[in-house]
């Protein structure tokens, strides 16, 4: 059944052509759209640093309209981090002007044999000369765009240092810091030669049922605004969890070697607002207005979310967290995920710590805990591949490679992605979400948190089992993670913030289907859009079956089977992580994985 | 007429939002009354609507469609604009719009001010008319660089605020 078609435009890198055509006819905006395209036009085996890889970058029919937090573009492509599916959202403005300049869909096919930028106003599209913008980082960039087509207003996505030098975890961000961070999508970018996309828009967002659309914006509103964490969530942002994370004893100090931090009180977010937090900082039309804005001695700019703040201090056993925001600064500008920067720096001083390597191997680097030397270098390094930072570019399952195989056993990833901050062992829907999704390592296809609530009438009502409404159960946790994948697709297709629908639960399926229906002024019911999200679920496992994907793919790096959590609250917990795949899988239908 | 507080403005554009939906029933900046200028490499923003000032230059329209209305703000006589773009060109701070051949002032939702109802943060409030914006009148350029300018100027306490360690919860 079609729901919603959305306009593609077609740029052709390597003859500059522009063709303008629609998006798939079998989903509902942004990724839907996106992985039907990947499967359906990419061929299989392609190297993903190569012309042939398209990237895919989609908004959706609730974009840019009156419901709140619409604010996310979705990139796609094949990822040159794991091989596999690739796909990462951003926030800001960027998705919103797009859409107001009626494109719902770019895909860029080739490869440019000069760097160039996108220029879009409504109709007027061209490939522009981007040669003056070459070793520009992401702030420069978008400022020296802003300034010589004289609108500080036009949106800018564009990528950094890190993206031309093809880094694999290299991010595309706009609004300078609203990151789609993960899966190397910025990589992708640099591989076409494609510095940014600069676009302008005027048209109108118009929903076809007003009446039903401002019912279901209304309802949204007062959910958000009636939710518990809605103060909270205002005051810190995600920085929020940095202390529920302590009192449940999953913080992954010193890269996993403990769960509890002695200097705790130093990182924690209350600091980071007391310290340097100098003002709220919002997406589009959001009543939350979650981020912030820092100063330090050092540097300036929006951020950090939990992952940069946790990963560039707790992980790496760095107690300065002025340093640690600066850090958090720097890999924004360079155009580098913080989360995979994180892991690879604090899994560089675990294998310190155990002699596994010596800073002679990292160019002399001081590898110890916390090391300045080693989070102010290694960025840079990284972004611009000098030294060892070459290697490291490629991620630590392919510099683990080099290391050696016990270095290997140290690492934090899944199907080459890292993981986040966070301790997989104690938060069971976690562990398996970081198992089994698409992307790989990775906690944000759509986030399990009912598990974190102890709410058991919410998991009932959501997956019809109790016991999912607790971290440490293994049981229900198929279920549970089946339920937030299905609302991770639905809010990266709605292109809302995931923090608002999936982490606050105030988005479900009903939800969704009146403010679809409202906008396109025909009944969508929430039964429509969770087929649709089950289908390109199985679209997403096809396309890495197809790309070679082993079911034994499916699980997490041995330390967090076979090594319980040494300290803290959640002392002693492993993850029987086999058994959950297992529970998993029977919620798919797939028979041991094939499917 | 429209006081947005710089201090206190996140940069949501939830008030574009409720401006054009207010208006038309459909979102785009292109509709609203109020725009907001984002300075992000510096953190500074701030939303401009029509500050009624004492100064008034869009006046000058030469087809005599504009006049004052009982709170200051700026009326337009439909049948005799001739989509000149005047008013649009000489305001001071880039607060009138311009969209299917019409330029676009704050009227204040007729006294229901929706961008002041759903503005997250207070930073918006109702001012009196006659604000002076001489300051201003020799800045040259587009109307979305005017917004930039006027936001750049409140730019620099903020920043020094914070420079001598003034932080959110201050």
């Amino acid at each position: 059944m079609s729901i919603c078609r959305g306009r593609s435009l077609r740029i052709d890198l390597t003859t500059q052509e522009i063709d303008r055509g629609l998006t798939p006819d079998n989903g509902i905006g942004g990724r839907t759209w996106n992985s039907v395209t990947l499967l359906e036009q990419l061929k299989p085996g392609i190297d993903p640093l190569g012309p042939e890889n398209l990237l895919c970058i989609a908004v959706g029919p609730l974009t840019g309209s009156e419901l709140i937090a619409t604010c996310r573009f979705i990139a796609s492509a094949k990822s040159p981090l794991t091989g596999y599916l690739g796909d990462s959202g951003a926030r800001g403005f960027f998705a919103p002007e797009l859409r107001w300049a009626g494109h719902d869909q770019i895909v860029f096919t080739g490869a440019s044999d000069r760097w160039v930028y996108l220029f879009i106003d409504n109709d007027r599209i061209e490939i522009r000369d981007a040669s003056h913008l070459v070793g520009l980082d992401i702030t420069e960039t978008t400022v020296q765009l802003q300034t010589e087509l004289h609108d500080p207003d036009i949106q800018v996505a564009a990528i950094g240092p890190a993206g031309e030098h093809l880094v694999r975890y290299a991010i595309i961000s706009c609004n300078l810091t609203r990151a789609a961070g993960r899966t190397g999508m910025g990589a992708v970018m640099g591989s076409k030669k494609l510095k940014a996309i600069v676009v302008r828009g005027d048209r109108p967002v118009k929903p076809l049922d007003p009446q039903r659309f401002k019912a279901a914006c209304a309802l949204l509103q007062s959910n958000i605004e009636g939710h518990r964490q809605f103060e909270s969530r205002r005051m810190y942002g995600t920085t929020r969890i940095m202390d529920s994370l302590a009192e449940m004893g999953v913080l992954p100090a010193y890269h996993y070697r403990s769960a509890v931090y002695a200097d705790l009180a130093k990182v924690s977010a209350e600091a980071l607002r007391r310290d340097h937090v100098v003002k709220s900082k919002a997406c589009y039309n959001c009543n939350v207005y979650c981020s912030r804005y820092n100063y330090t001695s050092y540097s300036e700019g929006e951020g950090p979310e939990y992952e940069a703040q946790a990963g560039f201090t707790v992980k790496c056993g760095n107690s300065d967290l002025e340093l640690g925001v600066h850090v958090s600064n720097m890999v924004n500008r360079l155009g580098i995920d913080c989360i995979s920067t994180a892991e690879v720096i604090a899994w560089l001083m675990e294998c310190r710590h155990e002699h596994v390597i010596s800073d002679s191997d990292v160019d002399g680097i001081d590898l110890s805990w916390g090391s300045r030397d080693a989070l102010l270098r290694i960025p840079q390094m990284i972004a611009q591949r000098q030294g060892i930072g070459d290697l490291l570019a490629e991620g630590t399952r392919r510099a683990a490679e080099k290391f050696g195989t016990s270095a290997r056993k140290l690492t934090a990833e899944v199907k080459g992605l890292e993981l986040f901050s966070a301790d997989p062992r104690g938060i069971k829907g976690y562990a398996l979400m970081n198992a089994v999704n698409s992307r790989g390592g990775d906690h944000y296809r759509g986030e399990p948190m009912i598990e974190l609530t102890g709410d058991e009438d919410l998991a009932m009502r959501r997956v019809g089992n109790p016991n999912a409404a607790h971290r440490l159960a293994e049981d229900g946790k198929g279920a549970l993670v089946n339920y937030a994948e299905h609302m991770g697709l639905l809010s990266d297709s709605m292109t809302i913030c995931k923090n608002i629908s999936c982490c606050m639960d105030v988005v479900d399926f009903d939800l969704a289907g009146e403010a679809y229906s409202g906008l396109l002024g025909r009944d969508i019911t929430a039964h429509d859009l969770w087929k649709v999200c089950s289908r390109v679920s199985q679209v997403e496992r096809d396309y890495n079956l197809r790309e070679g994907l082993r079911p034994e793919e499916d699980t997490l790096p041995s330390r967090f089977i076979d090594t319980p959590i040494p300290d803290g609250p959640s002392k002693g917990t492993t993850v029987d992580i086999g058994r959950m795949v297992k529970d998993y899988y029977g919620e798919k239908g797939w028979e041991a994985g094939a499917r | 007429m429209i006081h947005c507080d710089p201090v206190l403005c996140v940069g949501c554009r939830m008030c574009e939002v409720a401006c054009s939906t207010f208006h038309f029933g459909a979102v785009s900046p292109a509709l609203s009354r109020i725009r907001v200028a984002k300075l992000e490499a510096i953190g500074i923003e701030v939303a401009i609507a029509c500050m009624g000032c004492a100064e008034k230059p869009c006046l000058e329209c030469p087809t005599e469609a504009l006049t004052v209305g009982a709170r200051g703000e700026i009326l337009l006589e439909r049948d005799l604009c001739n989509a000149c773009e005047t008013c649009v060109e000489v305001c001071p701070v880039g607060a009138v719009g311009f969209f299917d051949e019409e330029p676009l002032f704050c009227d204040l939702c007729g006294g229901a001010t929706s961008c002041i109802e759903v503005c997250p943060t207070y930073a918006l409030s109702s001012r009196d008319a006659g604000i002076s914006l001489a300051a201003y009148l020799e800045v040259e350029g587009l109307p979305r660089q005017k917004r930039a300018h006027y936001a750049e100027s409140l730019a620099a306490p903020i920043r020094e605020s914070w420079r001598r360690g003034v932080r959110v919860d201050a």
